[in-house]
């Protein structure tokens, strides 16, 4: 016994001396997204001969978390989406590491009518589903109008809704009555049953199968550009109608669609189950320990190399570095405060490179692991402006006047004091401190390669004297005089106290709002900018109901496409937060609309690219970081596609050596 | 002995409604809005979402009613389904696990109870001998040891110990692995051939006559199973030591050994039986503990048992979940007692003539 106890004590204190090598942690930010579900193909690089997977046929990723609902069309999480886009295909899929081209999948073809409203798909002939099932035009057309008639806004189908029934109207609810209602199942049982049949019917006319020519026609209520980049991921997967209505879906009848209304993953039997037509079928869903797939032997094109996927959903930290050190884990999920704790372990560094649009790799050592860094990722921090605060009852604006002690509510509603944050912000000590180099500053709201994408195009930069002019240049109290030259006294003399908020946990925007305040306070002594954290759901609440004066707003985009950033921060989400004047509002419609019904590549960027105008001399909103990806995979994983817009990895081109 | 037993059955129904009105009851301090936030990852990716979710789940029904609605479930006046109810036996939908509460527990509990039976033993029998050890050689070099291992496995967090043993034994030495049983296993388990008896892995691998199943759950076992007697030897040492040393001063015990008895006798015939009183409360709270789930060490070993699953829904605030949870470890909590109160009188007789 006092031998084990001697051997133990060695033990403990060998481990003590073990961890206390490890790296120091970096300040949390983003979980990194560019691990293994990273972008850009693999350099397929020079994968040295001693690297050798011991179980070449599965390929098992630990990652945190679990999926929501294997149902497509309730789906609106990565997590799902990363199995459903592997289990099911859509009509068209994004051709390689491009996030704005497509190659056919499930349609051979398509074509566009000359008004740019109606697409004709021509369906794949001789596809079978993973239960036996054959692809039909009518499966194709039934999915699209199950997905649209469940609706729900927790669910992606306001993006599908909103070409068929035009601009804002964003869910079946709208077309039956005005919205009244929007996910609430009872309600809209209790609808008027004429009206309930009717807004079926319109969309099962927009929508048109034609079994024996093999085509799906879809009528769209107008031109919209970014139609496919919608249809191609996730939720525009095709479902077996037969197996659908056998398992307990919708019928297809237009007298019993509401009954499936709003459906919750609690409710939707296709929670569980899945039957698509994708290179992989699902074998085992054990909630909140692993997802296996397996390979489809029967798939249309080439079978899979991989004969097993096997996603593990492991929380903790250790346990995952563990099994990454241990090689039982192909790819992991790394926070990026984790990071430099696996940087040692590489043994090929693959640096992003902004020109070329792809890695350049270089081995480094002889650790097992393949490091990716320096792509931009799909989400970007914005500082945001509320032009109207909510005042009553609200702790966040001091005196709520404008007497050195407070805001009033139309602080930000002054171009000049929102400049004014807009200079005052130190974007590079930002990326430099925060993010540890790992990110770029964004120059407008498309990310680079979309439609209006400009690298030249005017942003805000760190500039003290330009944000002492901005200040000077503002009138707040409305005499017409700047206050600058205000004998009477404005917000350049009596300074302000305002509360810049966070939701707890975030590092990262809380070191935004420090930075900021700390420059306002260099920029005049009595501009006073508190920092201020608060739990998850009261956060979301005081934005909600606008009375937070000045945040850092995020957004991960649904599809490459500028319109899916322009809509949450002019008229969507964010917009109504920010209480944006309505002729403001009116304006970023106009080219919101335009944008989106223009077909034509190079006039849908130069409406963008005057968006973009309108958006920096407008400034609702400071884009002010993209963070840039940091991941990690084994060196004996090949074939990658490391497409950006992929929610997570594509299995069917990859393979181990 | 048996009115006290019948009393506090009766109690079981009371104290199960007070920890559910109390969790139900705090909940109520947020907002529907704030509530109807916690279903929200993220910036809602729609802004009606947040309005649709107090809509879809009740959030802005009063207190009452969605307590009630919890016990008895929905009636859907068009088709007449019931849906929720724990009356009904159904404990509601896990937001976090995706799968009805009471799927969830019958999932996980049976590997917690796997790992509890393997445990006990290790657990209590070794600290038990450890302790009386400690106390027989009072103030030797084993005496001293014991001591600095008791501070050491008192003060060591868990999860350091655990990452430690995971580093050394997985990631060094790679003799055992997180996780519940390796992927080869997994498929085999999930065959049509190999049938679930019990829903204990190791016993149904063994009726199954499958040996290589039993020996690699086994594997998968040895670090939680190190984890936690390292962390329970501490104490069951640390009590049963005092409670030996103090019987040991018994006068009963010396006149034992003024009759010449041999030391063996004394200690294991006389010593011992009384010393344990206080160690059987102590092994009946570790076990319950063990049932209960053990959070930390399940979530570094990655071992998917009730206290990984109850963790994530609380960190989570997965309400219903937890309440599901709340009421399973109250049930076991009360059956464990009366266990224990049972073998109680038969060890003491005091308690039984009382």
């Amino acid at each position: 016994m006092r031998k084990l106890f001697t051997l133990f004590s060695l033990l403990v204190i060998a481990s003590f001396v073990l961890v206390a090598c490890g790296g120091t942690a970096a300040p949390a930010t983003t979980a990194n997204t560019d691990s293994g579900t990273s972008s850009s193909t693999d350099s397929g690089s020079s994968s040295s001969a001693e690297y050798h997977s011991a179980d070449p046929t599965t390929f098992v990723e630990a990652t945190i978390g679990d999926i929501d609902t294997l149902d497509p069309a309730l789906a609106y999480d990565t997590a799902s989406a990363t199995v459903i886009f592997n289990v099911y295909e859509t009509l068209v899929f994004y051709d390689g590491e491009s996030t704005d081209k497509f190659v056919p999948q499930l349609a051979e073809s398509w074509e566009l009518s000359d008004d740019g409203t109606v697409y004709t798909f021509h369906i794949r002939p001789g596809v079978t589903f993973h239960e036996g099932g054959e692809l039909t035009a009518s499966d194709v057309a039934y999915s699209y109008q199950r997905g649209i008639l469940q609706g729900s806004y927790s669910s992606p189908q306001w993006m599908l809704a909103e070409p068929f029934f035009g601009v804002g109207n964003d869910d079946i609810s709208i077309i039956v009555d005005g919205g009244a209602s929007a996910d609430d199942r009872a309600a809209m049982q209790a609808a008027d049953p004429a009206a309930l049949v009717a807004a079926c019917e319109q969309i099962k006319a927009a929508i048109v199968a034609d079994d024996a020519a093999g085509t799906v026609t879809m009528t769209l209520a107008q031109p919209w550009g970014p139609f496919l980049p919608t249809i191609a991921n996730a939720w525009g997967s095709i479902m077996d109608q037969e197996w659908v209505v056998a398992n307990g879906g919708w019928d297809g009848s237009c007298d019993t669609w509401q009954n499936f209304y709003a459906m919750t993953a609690a409710e939707d039997p296709f929670t569980g189950i899945a039957n698509g037509t994708g290179a992989f079928k699902l074998e085992r869903w054990t909630p909140g320990e692993e997802i296996v797939l397996a390979r489809n032997e029967n798939y249309w094109r080439e079978p899979a190399k991989l004969e097993r996927v096997v996603i593990q959903g492991i929380d903790e930290w250790g346990t995952r570095f563990a099994m990454l050190q241990a090689g039982d884990a192909d790819v992991a999920v790394v926070n990026r405060q984790d990071a430099p704790q696996v940087d040692p372990l590489a043994g090929e560094w693959c640096t992003w490179n902004l020109d070329t649009e792809s890695y350049e790799c270089e081995a480094v050592g002889d650790g097992p692991l393949r490091v990716r860094v320096g792509r931009p990722g799909l989400t970007q921090d914005v500082i945001l402006f509320t032009f109207d605060i909510a005042t009553a009852g609200n702790p966040y604006v001091g005196s709520g006047a404008l007497d050195g002690n407070g805001v009033p509510a139309d602080f930000f509603a002054d171009v000049n004091i929102r400049k004014g944050f807009a200079y005052a912000f130190d974007y590079q000590t930002l990326i430099d401190e925060v993010f540890l180099g790992e990110a770029v500053q964004p120059v407008s709201l498309p990310l680079p390669g979309m439609p209006g994408y400009d690298a030249n195009a005017p942003h805000y930069t760190f500039d003290l004297a330009a944000a002492e002019a901005a200040f000077k240049a503002a009138d707040l109290d409305h005499d017409g005089i700047p206050a600058g030259d205000d004998p009477e006294g404005d917000v350049w003399t009596t300074g302000f106290r305002v509360q810049m908020l966070y939701n707890l946990g975030n590092t990262s925007r809380q070191n935004v709002a420090e930075i900021m305040a700390a420059n306002l306070a260099v920029v005049n002594p009595n501009f006073r900018v508190e920092v201020l954290g608060l739990p998850w759901p009261s956060y979301l609440t005081a934005q909600r109901a606008s009375q937070i004066p000045v945040m850092t707003g995020g957004w991960l985009e649904d599809i490459h496409d500028p319109h899916n950033w322009y809509q949450p921060y002019t008229t969507g989400t964010y917009g109504n937060r920010q209480r944006l004047p309505e002729a403001l509002v009116e304006q970023f419609r106009e080219y919101l609309n335009a944008g989106v019904a223009e077909t034509d590549p190079a006039a849908r960027h130069q409406i963008y690219l005057d968006f973009n105008q309108a958006y920096y001399e407008n400034v609702p909103g400071v884009p002010i970081v993209n963070a840039t990806g940091h991941g990690f995979s084994q060196r004996w994983v090949q074939g990658q596609v490391l497409n950006a817009i992929f929610p997570g990895n594509y299995y069917y081109t990859i393979y181990k050596d | 002995m048996l009115t006290y037993i019948i009393r506090r059955l009766l109690l079981v129904p009371v104290l199960l409604f007070g920890v559910t009105v109390l969790i139900f009851g705090m909940l109520q301090f947020l907002s529907p809005a704030e509530r109807a936030a916690l279903y929200v990852r993220d910036i809602p990716r729609n802004e009606k979402m947040v309005d649709g979710i107090i809509k879809i789940y009740g959030l802005d029904q009063p207190i009452h009613i969605q307590y009630w609605r919890w016990l008895t479930g929905t009636v859907n006046e068009t088709t007449g389904e019931r849906t929720g109810g724990i009356l009904y036996g159904d404990f509601g939908y896990s937001r976090t696990a995706s799968q009805p509460v009471a799927d969830l527990i019958r999932q996980k509990f049976p590997n917690t109870l796997d790992l509890t039976i393997w445990a006990a033993a290790p657990v209590i029998l070794v600290g038990i001998w450890l302790g009386v050890q400690a106390a027989v050689k009072h103030n030797s070099l084993v005496d001293q040891l014991a001591r600095v291992f008791s501070i050491v496995g008192t003060s060591l967090p868990t999860f350091v110990f655990g990452l430690m043993a995971l580093m050394i034994f997985y990631v060094g030495l790679d003799w055992f692995a997180p996780g519940r049983i390796a992927d080869v296993s997994s498929r085999v388990i999930h065959s049509p051939e190999f049938q679930r008896f019990t829903g204990l892995l190791t016993f149904d691998a063994l009726l199954n006559g499958r040996f290589d199943i039993f020996f690699d759950a086994l594997r998968h076992m040895v670090l939680p199973i190190l984890t936690l007697s390292y962390i329970s030897w501490a104490t069951f040492l640390r009590v049963t030591r005092a409670s030996m040393l103090e019987t040991l001063r018994q006068e009963y015990v010396v006149t034992a050994r003024a009759k010449g008895l041999p030391e063996k006798t004394v200690i294991n015939k006389h010593a011992r039986p009384n010393a344990m009183i206080p160690v059987i409360t102590l092994a009946g709270f570790q076990v319950v503990g063990l049932l209960g789930g053990v959070v930390i060490t399940e979530t570094v070993f990655n071992y998917p048992g009730i206290g990984q699953a109850a963790a994530n829904a609380a960190q989570q605030l997965d309400v219903i979940t937890v309440l599901g949870f709340a009421l399973f470890n109250g049930f076991i909590l009360i059956a464990a007692n009366l266990v224990v109160d049972v073998l109680y009188a038969m060890i003491d007789p005091r308690v039984r003539l009382s």
